[in-house]
């Protein structure tokens, strides 16, 4: 293994290890929510980050699988008496097979159709939220939700109800779905997905159909946003309209721009600070959210391209740098 | 004589754009293991016809084959799949890919690696991607960019992508390659490196069609040149044949010029 490689090995270990033994040492119930919070974003955003970073598709339509996840979970859950784990599996599939739906019948077209698609997408699924009242309650939404359990191998039967609870269901799902999509953006399939994003034609030139990995990049980013929703919207104990809420988008946005889009490290760090940020400017609270704009200024100022784009900059400056001529 | 099918056979080939017809009823065949030459003055189809028979542009007629198996209407992706590979006028490179990920790319979906082993990692996808490492510096090395192998695409010159790409066409060991102007744009040196490069790649036993606008560069290298004119077949045949055709010295020199050389006799 590579000295970068064992480095890296070393601070995800120690990164994970800490996150796990944060509720042995706190009970406070904000800072695992804020875990909480760092767990679900990181999923939507590495997932908006596998569509729009490495396939070069601009969607919007993250925040709708999220919100079908979620209603599809508590349905199941509340009506049908499904268990969270299953509720929540079917929230995702579910969402995938609705991101294959409208991915397939808008990309065939070109990748503004998609864009523009995927943006009418999640606005038609807050209306049909607030509208299809017999199914959805409406605006109200469903308030109240139970207290999950799960039934843990061995035969313990967990007991979802403590922050630190739902802070170690989170967490875990979300080191299971990063896991997948490391696996899948540091395969051959991911190289494909670059080269899709990288140059269309020059791709399909040499065989690869850029269509199939368009719908494999959205249909998984699609089904852990749509599981992640599933589980998170217990922890919420409502589920109403707002779960559609554009503020999803615009986080899960500009963690991938500022993480750099294509560099899955560069967004997971991202997602962590801007998890923590806001939380970080609470000793001014009139000024807080002026100074979350004015270092998102800053940031976007000095790395233009995120962090990613900057380690890219950094990788050709050294290969361009004026070397011996070969004799 | 029964000789197998051509590697490329075109038949009736047409294109037209609203009241523009680009191609027009064009007809050829390239044979295996020669290079042909495709020349022919600004807007006289050749690009369109590559476009074309690569399924990058809809045909409005005709039909194609290569090796006798029918490609017409396919998507650009299942014609790379059949072997035959174009590159672009516009040279193009996955910019931010090392130069030895550019090429293993361009052959990963012919070594038939599905998706659930690409993902599984097991030995079958490490053999192959051990061998498209060593073929991409193999043919790195032949084009001279040997040192670069780790180094984004993006730092190359104009020639050196260009160089590149040809590379990249090789990759998948293609029956037929299509040259889209190797050399437009290209200083002398490396001019004479791409024709090496060319040799050797023929002498490998690559089939090759080129589509260019030097016509010094193209009678030098093809045994057999395709002139076009108009989206119209106006010769075909050996350069010394090609060089004295009153129609192609026509189409190139204009009429009164081309009537004054053939009177002096060039």
């Amino acid at each position: 293994m590579t000295r970068g490689g064992s480095l890296r090995t070393a601070s995800v270990a120690l990164g994970a290890g800490t996150l796990l033994a944060v509720p042995t040492w706190t009970g406070n119930e904000y800072v695992l929510a804020l875990g909480v919070s760092f767990a679900t974003f990181s999923v939507l955003a590495s997932g908006l980050n596998l569509v729009y970073g490495y396939t070069g598709l601009l969607s919007f339509a993250q925040v709708g699988f999220f919100g079908i996840g979620a209603y599809t979970a508590v349905l199941l859950v509340l009506e049908r008496g499904w268990s969270l784990w299953t509720g929540a599996a079917a929230g995702g599939v579910l969402a995938a097979a609705v991101g294959l739906v409208i991915g397939y019948s808008s990309l065939r077209l070109s990748r503004h159709a998609f864009a523009i698609v995927s943006l009418s997408f999640a606005l038609l699924c807050m209306i049909v939220a607030r509208d299809w009242v017999s199914l959805t309650r409406g605006s109200m939404g469903i308030p109240g939700l139970p207290t999950p359990t799960m039934n843990l191998p061995g035969g313990i039967h967990w007991r979802i109800a403590k922050p630190a609870d739902f802070y170690y269901l989170l967490l875990g799902f979300a080191c299971a779905a990063q896991a997948m999509i490391y696996v899948v953006v540091t395969s051959r399939l991911g190289r494909a997905m670059r080269a899709v994003k990288l140059n269309e034609a020059l791709a399909q030139s040499q065989g690869i159909n850029p269509l199939a990995y368009k719908l494999l990049a959205l249909a998984l980013s699609a089904l852990l946003a749509g599981a992640v929703g599933g589980l998170f919207v217990f922890y919420l104990t409502i589920v109403d309209p707002s779960i559609f809420d554009f503020y999803y988008t615009e986080t899960m946005l500009i963690m991938v721009i500022m993480g750099g889009p294509g560099s899955f490290w560069g967004v997971l760090l991202s997602t962590a600070v801007l998890t923590a940020l806001p939380d970080a400017l609470r000793f001014t609270t009139d000024l807080r959210m002026v100074l979350y704009g004015g270092v998102l200024i800053a940031v976007m100022l000095v790395f233009p391209g995120g962090l990613g784009g900057w380690l890219q900059r950094r990788r050709l400056a050294r290969w361009r740098r004026p070397r011996s001529l070969p004799s | 004589m029964t000789a197998a099918p051509p590697v490329l056979d075109v038949r009736g080939l047409s294109k037209r754009y609203l009241g523009l017809t680009a191609v027009d009823d064009l007809s050829y065949s390239v044979e295996a293991g020669t290079v042909v030459g495709m020349i022919g003055p600004n807007g006289s189809g050749k690009s369109t016809s590559i476009d074309c028979i690569s399924g990058f542009q809809p045909a409005d007629g005709g039909q194609w084959f290569l090796d006798g198996r029918e490609l017409t209407g396919l998507r650009p992706s299942q014609i790379a799949h059949a072997g035959l590979i174009r590159t672009f006028q516009n040279v193009r490179a996955y910019e931010e890919m090392t130069l030895l990920e550019n090429l293993c790319v361009a052959s990963q979906e012919s070594d038939g690696v599905g998706w659930l082993r690409a993902l599984g990692r097991g030995g079958r996808l490490r053999r192959a991607e051990a061998a498209a490492q060593a073929r991409g510096r193999d043919l790195l090395a032949s084009v001279g960019l040997a040192e670069y192998a780790g180094a984004p695409a993006a730092i190359l010159s104009y020639g050196q992508r260009k160089l590149l790409a040809i590379a990249a066409s090789m990759m998948a060991r293609p029956r037929l390659v299509v040259l889209d102007e190797p050399v437009a744009g290209v200083n002398p040196t490396m001019i004479r490196r791409i024709e090496q490069v060319i040799h050797a790649l023929n002498a490998e036993g690559v089939t090759l069609l080129i589509i260019e606008h030097n016509v010094d560069f193209v009678m030098s290298l093809c045994r057999r040149v395709i002139v076009l004119e108009s989206g119209r077949k106006i010769a075909d045949g050996p350069p010394g044949v090609i060089r004295s055709d009153p129609r192609v010295l026509a189409a190139y020199l204009g009429k009164t010029r081309a009537t004054e050389l053939a009177a002096g006799g060039v």
